[in-house]
């Protein structure tokens, strides 16, 4: 592949055979990073590309609307109340109230029709390191915590985009801190004056926040650490299905961003890896900020994001060069991203891309169409999938029930018969439904494919058995550049 | 509750079932034994061992956790309950056709999720020590395949090239992959991703449509294990047992706790094994894996953080004599691991390594030594299957 492309394969979503091609591809792929980032889409297959609309991206407090009429909806359902209890209602429940759909389809629209390539790589990276898992709970929250968290903090420092997620509600639900109480706070004190009384600490995102998203385990510390960082955590967080009278008498607001309800915390001063941490709603910035700041955090993440952008097994000097980048910029995403550009475009190895970005590229590569428009969510389609459908068969999906360690970057954990066959499948359906624009032969011209990849499409017998070649070459997988 | 109150030393007097880890590693050699089959059940999340199998008779049970105990569970003997979604289960131990290891886990104590999963299935001496697993490392010494039931191929599989997995596929306008193509798509790349490429060709020519629930899954495996060219391994996967809040439900009959659903998907799993390998579950071991146990305690939320020991449930014709072998640790805080957690006094590799022994026909001291890299690990192969 000539160097476009492999600098579009490694940190970006491939160039439609319609973008220009940039001359300077280093200055290009910085000032990706930059680029206006509007979610483009497609109303129907193969109509006009636009803006994703307005009313499909409710805000926060919307969505928690509709999550309480939801529930409230399925309380009546089984009381067999008001006729929610028939098909009809019970399906346009699901379709006015739950965002899964829209925001699952909205992310798979954005990547195969957005200009902003590499911000949206840099989106997935992050929303992977702090994956929040579907537990139904969460489903209308985690696209919200992409667009809003994420990809609106991608120019900022990694301490607002760490406090930011971890004060998420969807994050404070997936790990069960909404529940959690201070075992010295006012409300568990009270109720355990009674028998039955249900009240105290769940230490389930404190142990993540320090393993999975900021120091990891090489640090060292302790049980107790975690049990304090889960008591900094204490408070925060309120039921997505709270009413707006719960929420103003317990949390004093009725934003879920900011829902911290004193009367659950616990009070006194924590020590967390040797930071004290003062009480109250503003512990939680102290802790994220010495965190985000820490050397392992530092080194931690750097490594992954070597490892998702550069290589399977990354060098130490690639490593050094992010970390100190890093170091030197406190944090600031513009400078850690343009160092990882920066060593990718270095680095000749070849990196294997994960399912969901080789879908998103195989697509943009062919300018086919593979996604349903936004206006056609809910109708059936001959060829075309839902969209859920697709990436649960494709094996990766960021609104799967997933464990919250999140996907990792290296092959191995991606190599196995059945994955491979469906790069097969895939390929050949983008082929057979998808109206692919391009024939391999234009494709390979203009990315520079190698002997190996044109080698092995000249084998194939037909335009149609060409095209899944192409796009299951070790070349356009990410696994061998020769 | 049971009325019946043991301490722990009348239990250890009282229960033939229960095993100390005193003996000697006992030397043997099973080579002339015909092959059996081995199927994993992966809990992932860190089953709550004391919640499955409750240790009915021990009086601080109550005391350390009575929200967490419902009042339904089966009775083994006085000394341990089983919980009410393992009703197959339980049959089956009254049949001599299940054992229980309790207070048991990986030699792992850091309440990592993600490394104890990686130490349960790559079964090396720290977790990210291994790029293969202790399954595929023993089916590589046999030379026998294993089929993982999984999309992705668990790093408990890894390290014979004759294992392979399988899922279901349902993608629209898409035709079975033709095989000449498929071959020419693995000549091209390189090593282990040509050889997997080259098994899509092979596979391709028959289609399987079942459903992709653990239990469609685990008949499936049991079939396919049962024929005479079958794998003679199979890995299934059941999520989910990370249950930091709602672990049981509130009115004492636990049928919709977290952990009773759970609970109850894996008594189904094993019940569609057996339905699935007809004959051969005579020569069967199941046995379930987890990354660690949870807290005795409940937590304030209805629910247990990551502890240390659990328990393992066997099943298989390949048992003759139903137990429940444990090594009673107690329950009382200064019994616990770390003033918190069930203390693990059996070493489940041990137990792991008497599965290996029973149907892939390997001797213990290479069991021991080339696939959990620790010549020391003790033979508990008697207490299992004698």
């Amino acid at each position: 592949m000539n160097e476009s492309f492999r600098i579009a394969q490694k940190l970006g979503l491939m160039f439609k055979p319609s973008d220009p091609l940039p001359k300077d591809m280093q200055a290009w792929a910085i000032s990706q990073l930059h680029a206006p980032s509007p979610a483009l889409g497609q109303p129907h297959k193969f109509a006009t590309i636009a803006p994703w609309p307005d009313h499909l991206q409710p805000n926060l407090k919307k969505r928690a609307h509709m999550w309480r009429l939801y529930r409230e909806n399925k309380k009546k359902e089984r009381e067999r109340k008001d006729g929610q209890d028939t098909q009809v209602a019970k399906e346009a429940n699901r379709r006015n109230n739950l965002m899964r759909d829209k925001d699952e389809l909205k992310f798979a629209q954005r990547n195969v029709y957005g200009d902003d390539q590499l911000r949206l790589r840099f989106a997935a990276f992050w929303a992977n390191h702090f994956t929040i898992g579907n537990t139904f709970d969460t489903s209308s929250m985690i696209g919200h915590a992409i667009d809003e968290a994420i990809i609106a903090n991608l120019n900022g420092d990694f301490a607002n985009m760490l406090y930011l997620v971890t004060t998420h509600p969807g994050m404070l639900t997936y790990l069960d801190n909404v529940w959690s109480a201070g075992e010295r706070s006012p409300h568990t004190k009270r109720c355990r004056k009674r028998p039955d009384c249900q009240a105290g600490l769940n230490d389930n995102l404190g142990r993540e926040l320090l393993e999975l998203h900021t120091l990891s385990p090489a640090a060292g510390y302790t049980e107790a650490d975690i049990r304090n960082a889960a008591m900094v955590l204490s408070g925060w967080g309120m039921d997505f299905g709270a009413s707006t009278q719960d929420m103003l008498e317990r949390a004093k607001t009725t934003n879920h961003w900011q829902a911290f309800k004193p009367r659950y915390a616990e009070p006194g001063l924590k020590k967390v890896f040797g930071k004290t941490i003062y009480a109250g709603k503003n512990g939680l910035k102290q802790l994220t900020d010495y965190l985000a700041g820490n050397e392992y955090t530092i080194r931690f993440i750097s490594t992954k994001l070597c490892q998702h952008f550069v290589s399977d097994k990354p060098k130490r000097t690639d490593i050094a060069y992010i970390s100190e980048a890093w170091r030197q910029s406190n944090g600031q995403l513009d400078v850690i991203h343009t160092a990882v550009i920066e060593r990718a475009i270095a680095s000749d190895e070849a990196k294997f891309i994960w399912p969901m970005t080789w879908l998103f590229q195989v697509i943009r590569l062919s300018e086919a169409t593979f996604f349903k428009g936004w206006e056609d969510i809910y109708n059936y389609d001959d060829d075309i999938m839902n969209t859920q459908k697709i990436f649960a068969e494709l094996g990766q999906s960021f609104w799967s029930s997933r464990q919250p360690d999140g996907y990792s970057s290296k092959k191995e954990e991606w190599l196995s018969a059945e994955m491979l066959e469906r790069r097969i499948r895939f390929a050949d359906a983008i082929y057979n439904i998808g109206r692919v624009k391009h024939s391999t032969t234009k494709i390979m011209d203009r990315m520079g494919a190698n002997e190996t990849t044109r080698r092995l499409v000249a084998s194939a017998d037909s335009r149609r058995h060409k095209f899944i070649a192409l796009m299951c070459s070790p070349e356009l997988m990410g696994l061998s550049y020769v | 509750m049971s009325k019946i109150k043991f301490d722990r030393r009348d239990f250890i007097k009282a229960s033939a079932a229960s095993l100390f880890l005193a003996g000697v590693p006992i030397a043997g050699y099973t080579k002339d034994r015909p092959p059996g089959n081995i199927a994993v059940i992966l809990l992932e999340g860190g089953m709550d061992g004391l919640t499955a199998v409750p240790p009915i008779g021990d009086p601080d049970l109550l005391r350390m956790r009575a929200s967490m105990t419902p009042t339904d569970y089966l009775t083994l003997n006085p000394f341990f309950g089983l919980h009410p979604s393992l009703a197959n289960y339980a049959a089956l131990m009254a049949r001599n056709e299940a054992t229980v290891i309790h207070a048991t886990s990986f030699p792992y104590t850091k309440r990592s999720h993600f490394e104890g999963q990686n130490l349960m299935e790559g079964g090396g001496l720290s977790p990210f020590a291994e790029k293969t697993g202790w399954l595929g490392r023993a089916l590589e010494l046999a030379n026998l395949p294993g089929r993982a039931l999984s999309l992705d191929m668990p790093l408990i599989l890894r390290g014979h090239n004759d294992n392979d997995n399988f899922f279901p596929a349902s993608i629209r306008k898409s035709k079975r992959p033709n095989a000449n193509l498929v071959d020419m798509i693995a000549m091209s790349h390189q090593g282990d991703v040509g050889n997997l490429f080259h098994k899509v060709a092979k596979k391709s020519a028959n289609k399987v449509n079942i459903p992709r629930d653990a239990t469609s899954l685990a008949k499936y495996a049991g079939q396919e294990m049962s024929r005479a060219d079958g794998p003679v391994a199979s890995v299934i996967r059941v999520k989910r047992f990370d249950t930091h809040a709602n672990q049981v439900a509130d009115d004492g009959k636990d049928t919709h706790g977290n952990h009773a659903i759970q609970l109850a998907i894996v008594d189904d799993v094993i019940a569609a094994y057996r339905e699935g390998l007809g004959d051969a579950w005579q020569d069967t071991i199941i046995l379930t894996l987890t990354e660690f146990g949870r807290t005795v305690a409940a937590n304030g939320t209805r629910g247990t953080d990551h502890g240390y020991g659990s328990a393992g449930l066997l099943a298989g014709g390949s048992i003759t004599s139903s137990r429940v072998i444990a090594d009673w640790p107690g329950l009382r805080k200064q019994d616990q691991y770390e003033e918190r957690d069930l203390m693990a006094t059996i070493d489940y590799r041990s137990i792991c390594a008497a599965c290996i022994e029973r149907s892939l026909g390997l001797d213990h001291d290479k069991i021991a030594s080339e696939i959990f890299f620790d010549s020391q690990l003790p033979r508990l192969y008697d207490y299992v299957f004698s």
